[in-house]
């Protein structure tokens, strides 16, 4: 007796070792999936120094730290020439020679280091269009020339936090994930993804933020972010924050493909168009066309 | 013979030879589209398996615990009891992830499967008597999806699902007159609540999926009661259903497209990280997430509330809640309508007739052209879920994206709709649409004169014959059906013998035996003859 009568449809019994081919790839991915293993592991017996050491009051002499886990740049006075020449070329020409601003910029006098270094370093600053957010770009200056700049404006007036150093050594990643997800996600998105605000405002994305960035961002809030004073915020738990931050940059992604890190948007997609459109397409293979 | 003896026993005690002969020879309609369905069927039976792993493992409670798992960057910090549960789900049970991963695709899938399907009956016309049940029933087995889906979802205790549920409890709020005790009595009391995770599990898992399950059992029963529709073509007509048997070809097309549902929502489920729970962290209610959706079947009720604009309607002396309009009123409206639409479109028609020839798109512009713009009102809806993510990725303002979305609205639906209107008017007045298209040949004689002509319609050996079941036969065994069988003229039988009495069975045709194109009647439904009188046997259009 002949299952399939006719050659034309024989074709599809040769279906079915295909489809059993791959299910048992899928099987063995399935059987040897890894299981837990992290980059990054914290050692579970250092949870209890959780490090809410005393808020630091901020603003008498300069910025100290509970127990180093943020320790201050040292600016070089020596380099004060060197920026102010670099500041009148790039900047004065809207912050004025002085930094005392003008009608087109801020004053910059007492804003602190730390304020200046997020801006110039992460390339927002000189800025190319005053009418719209700053946006991140490659940095115009070495990491020593914008030291220098930072040396020149804080040498202008005392007062502002100074650019911080944080060591993620002595941060504790879990207690950065609380503090980030109560007062960060809800601009930044729980990834640190970034995402618009409203009014052609943005979160920025933070994957390609440094530690000390990150930490001078909370400390001076800059552009619409709010600034956490050592009062909201402990030296110990910016640090904690910088680390998750830093975390999140290459986090764990256990389950494959990212798509991301922006939820359901792009599952949705990949769902839809993949998972259901190679189904379709098995389908089309599998059933009969028009004739 | 171990196999006969065993179908013997069971026939001789339950009778099943009859049904399992006549289910056997069912005919099964060969066109891809018929696929769709399956597909859904299929993440179904994936989902009940993958989620019966999850069940072993998942803690449906809210209560606190100190998370001290794998998972190195939430450790030593407060947690729920199913959140915990999910994180050790993912990371410390054996393939608990990639069962956790190709669960939440399966759902994206199933849905989306069933959409698609949807799809295909609305344009083809296949909802039109007899089957409005099978609609209503299809329609239910929707509406019970997306919930389910939601349900699932929200059951990690995540802080975007738990955004979600915060979401749910609103809207539930929003409803007028009702709203609070609804609320409190779907919820458990107010939200946050103690009650809600374990609530929300024993509906995902046992009793909708009980519902789910009954459902699916009626439409496939009454799908198969109906027999199935197809499109028209050679040889088939309203009164019989071409195609292959169910044994041995069609058994083997599925079976096979089961398993490549498993292969691709298990590829997905390995490689393709969804719902990274951990990344998200524990549902705390002061606790928020910009860019929150929810996922993507969902997604056209979240674009309906944000593209909402904040007016405050007033009835009653009462303010009816903002809310209620987008994410009450209209899917109350939708799902009712899609209900509806077979009650609808024979209010139009005034078509009473049985239709098992189905309609090609193109051959109802009308009807086209109106699932054309209501699909496309939903599509926009559902692109409005995600303002913000486009906003950021094209650098645009996000009150920009949304008062475009705001505009497109209803501006794209009508387009749409017109421009199917006007492409399957034109399609319908193509002569020869839909037929295969025969190559023309160019050729250049020796003289220099170039001619045009067809090539030669396919070889006759490739043509489908379409071959009449077997008729009845005596009756050996179900599976054993070539022995002891004559050709007779009147229905045979099997002889049972029952207090002495030997007593004939019909057991219609014999099995087919073989993978070619069959056909077999329908038999017309109901007592009134109304809807045959008018000789409905109209043949195919493609048929000649």
């Amino acid at each position: 007796m002949a299952i399939f009568k006719r050659p034309g449809k024989a074709r599809r019994a040769t279906l079915l070792p295909i489809a059993v081919g791959t299910i048992t790839v899928g099987a063995a991915f399935l059987a040897f999936a890894p299981t837990a293993s992290y980059a990054q592991s914290n050692n579970p017996s250092s949870l209890s120094n959780y490090g809410y050491t005393g808020s630091y009051i901020y603003g008498s002499n300069g910025h100290g730290n509970g127990n180093g886990s943020i320790t201050n740049v040292n600016l070089d006075p020596s380099t004060i020439p060197f920026g102010k020449s670099l500041f009148v070329e790039n900047c004065a020409s809207c912050h004025g020679n002085y930094a005392q601003g003008s009608s087109r910029a801020p004053n910059l006098q007492g804003l602190g280091a730390a304020t200046i270094d997020f801006w110039v370093s992460t390339g927002r600053m000189p800025l190319a269009d005053p009418t719209t957010q700053a946006v991140q770009k490659p940095p115009r200056f070495s990491r020593s020339e914008t030291l220098a700049i930072d040396a020149y404006v804080t040498s202008l007036a005392s007062g502002g936090p100074a650019i911080p150093n944080v060591n993620l050594q002595m941060a504790n990643e879990a207690n950065g994930s609380e503090l980030f997800a109560t007062n960060c996600a809800a601009c930044h998105t729980i990834t640190g993804a970034g995402d618009a605000l409203a009014s052609g405002v943005y979160a920025p994305s933070l994957l390609s933020a440094s530690p000390t960035q990150i930490a001078e961002a909370i400390r001076s809030g800059p552009g619409n972010m709010p600034r956490f004073g050592p009062n909201t915020l402990t030296d110990q738990q910016v640090a904690n924050i910088a680390k998750y931050v830093t975390y999140l940059q290459k986090p764990v992604d256990q389950g494959g493909i990212a798509l991301g890190h922006v939820g359901p948007v792009t599952e949705g997609f990949v769902g839809i168009l993949i998972g259901l459109g190679l189904l379709m397409l098995a389908g089309l293979w599998i059933g009969g066309k028009a004739k | 013979m171990i196999v006969t003896q065993a179908t013997d026993w069971f026939d001789e005690r339950l009778g099943i030879a009859k049904f399992t002969r006549k289910s056997l020879n069912k005919i099964f309609p060969d066109h891809w589209s018929f696929m769709l369905g399956e597909i859904a069927m299929y993440s179904f039976v994936i989902l009940l398996f993958t989620g019966v792993f999850l069940t072993l493992f998942f803690v449906p409670s809210s209560k606190d615990v100190v998370y001290n798992g794998a998972y190195a960057p939430l450790r030593g910090t407060k947690v729920s009891e199913a959140f915990a549960s999910t994180l050790n789900i993912s990371f410390s049970v054996r393939a608990g992830l990639v069962m956790r991963q190709m669960h939440h695709w399966a759902a994206n899938v199933f849905i989306a499967a069933i959409v698609v399907h949807v799809c295909r009956i609305f344009f083809t016309g296949a909802f039109r008597k007899p089957r409005e049940i099978n609609w209503l029933v299809g329609t239910g087995l929707l509406v019970l999806a997306i919930v389910n889906g939601f349900l699932g979802y929200s059951l990690p205790d995540d802080l975007i699902s738990g955004t979600g549920i915060r979401i749910a409890f609103s809207i539930v709020l929003s409803v007028p007159v009702v709203g609070s005790y609804l609320a409190f009595l779907l919820f458990g009391g107010n939200f946050p609540g103690d009650s809600i995770i374990p609530r929300f599990y024993s509906l995902h898992i046992l009793i909708i999926p009980a519902l789910i399950v009954g459902l699916l059992t009626a439409h496939l029963a009454i799908m198969w009661h109906q027999k199935h529709t197809q499109f028209k073509g050679k040889g088939k007509t309203d009164r019989n259903v071409v195609g292959v048997a169910m044994w041995p070809a069609y058994a083997f097309q599925a079976g096979g497209f089961f398993f490549v549902t498993a292969a691709v929502i298990a590829i997905l489920g390995g490689l393709v990280q969804i719902n990274p729970i951990w990344l998200y962290g524990q549902y705390v209610p002061y606790r928020v997430s910009y860019a929150v959706q929810p996922d993507w079947y969902m997604g056209w009720l979240d674009g309906a509330l944000r593209l909402m604009p904040s007016w405050e309607v007033q009835a009653f002396g009462h303010m009816i809640p903002n809310v209620f309009f987008p994410s009450v009123l209209l899917p109350g409206i939708t799902f009712t309508l899609l209900g509806a639409w077979p009650f609808i479109e024979k209010k139009i028609t005034k078509d009473n007739s049985e239709h098992n020839l189905l309609d090609n798109p193109r051959d109802v512009p009308w009807r086209t052209s109106v699932g054309v713009g209501l699909l496309t009102f939903y599509v926009v809806l559902f692109f409005a879920s995600s303002t913000d993510v486009l906003a950021n990725s094209f650098s645009l303002s996000l009150n920009f994206v949304l008062w475009a979305f705001r505009i497109l609205l209803f501006v794209v639906p009508p387009i749409a709709a017109y421009i199917a209107y006007k492409l399957a008017k034109e399609a319908s007045d193509v002569p020869g649409i839909g037929k295969r298209k025969r190559a023309l040949i160019i050729s250049r004689s020796e003289e220099g004169a170039f001619s045009t002509s067809e090539s030669a319609p396919r070889s006759i050996a490739h043509e489908e014959i379409i071959e009449e079941l077997p008729e009845e036969v005596k009756y050996h065994s179900v599976l054993d059906g070539t022995e002891e069988y004559v050709m007779p003229t009147a229905a045979a039988a099997v002889s049972t013998v029952i207090n002495n009495v030997s007593v004939d069975v019909d057991l219609g045709p014999l099995p087919s035996g073989g993978s070619g194109v069959y056909q077999i009647p329908r038999s017309p439904r109901g007592s009134a003859p109304n809807g045959r009188s008018d000789e409905q046997d109209h043949q195919g259009d493609l048929d000649e």
